[in-house]
């Protein structure tokens, strides 16, 4: 009984380490392409003034 | 683990939006690149008694320098055609008389919003000569198509 538990505690905290490395992946992605538009319109504006 | 990565992407969330209020807030108060404002107001059914709008046109009011006074109503333009040189920094100083009307030369920074009651001013230097389009961006009417001018800048 001791053994099922001490599985079941350890499994969520290994599967929670995958998930964030995806998380920060994806959250990076969206953040370049924010930073890539708000460049580009930045830029535009720029060369119009 | 997760904390460190959460802290990362917090840090550079928050990171990326300090660096674009900080761009933009220099542009607007230390370089004076702010959108136009409508802070002066106008009675919109004395328009034409009041000045500078009693006598639209474009006046030079320094060496190089213009303002273009106009009055937008539907559906149309006062001044309907502006001559400018080329290199001049103009000032519109603009007021609608009737409904909500827009003021956008297309490929330029110039894009206002021209309000009843409201003086607007936005001001642009054409830095390459011909003929600028300038259209209505604000629905206006049923004739709101039709409303449109040219500046035409030698």
């Amino acid at each position: 009984m001791e053994t099922t538990k001490t599985l079941k505690t350890e499994k969520p905290e290994k599967y929670d380490e995958k998930s964030l490395k995806g998380t920060i992946v994806s959250v990076g992605f969206v953040a370049a392409v924010i930073v890539v538009m708000w460049v580009a319109v930045f830029w535009i504006y720029m060369e119009r003034v | 683990m997760q904390h460190r990565l959460e802290e990362i992407w917090m840090t550079i969330s928050v990171g990326i939006l300090v660096v674009f209020m900080i761009i933009i807030g220099y542009q607007t108060f230390a370089l004076g690149m702010g959108p136009p404002s409508h802070s002066e107001t106008i009675d919109p059914q004395k328009v034409e008694q009041i000045a500078p709008f009693d006598d639209p046109g474009v006046k030079e009011i320094a060496e190089n320098e213009y303002e273009v006074v106009m009055i937008l109503q539907s559906f149309g333009f006062n001044p309907s055609n502006i001559e400018v040189p080329v290199g001049a920094e103009v000032h519109f100083t603009m007021t609608s008389k009737d409904v909500t009307h827009g003021f956008q030369v297309p490929g330029t920074n110039i894009n206002a919003m021209v309000m009843p009651g409201h003086i607007q001013k936005i001001s642009h230097t054409f830095k390459e000569p011909g003929n600028y389009l300038v259209i209505c961006n604000e629905y206006c009417g049923i004739g709101h198509q039709a409303m449109s001018t040219t500046i035409t800048v030698k």
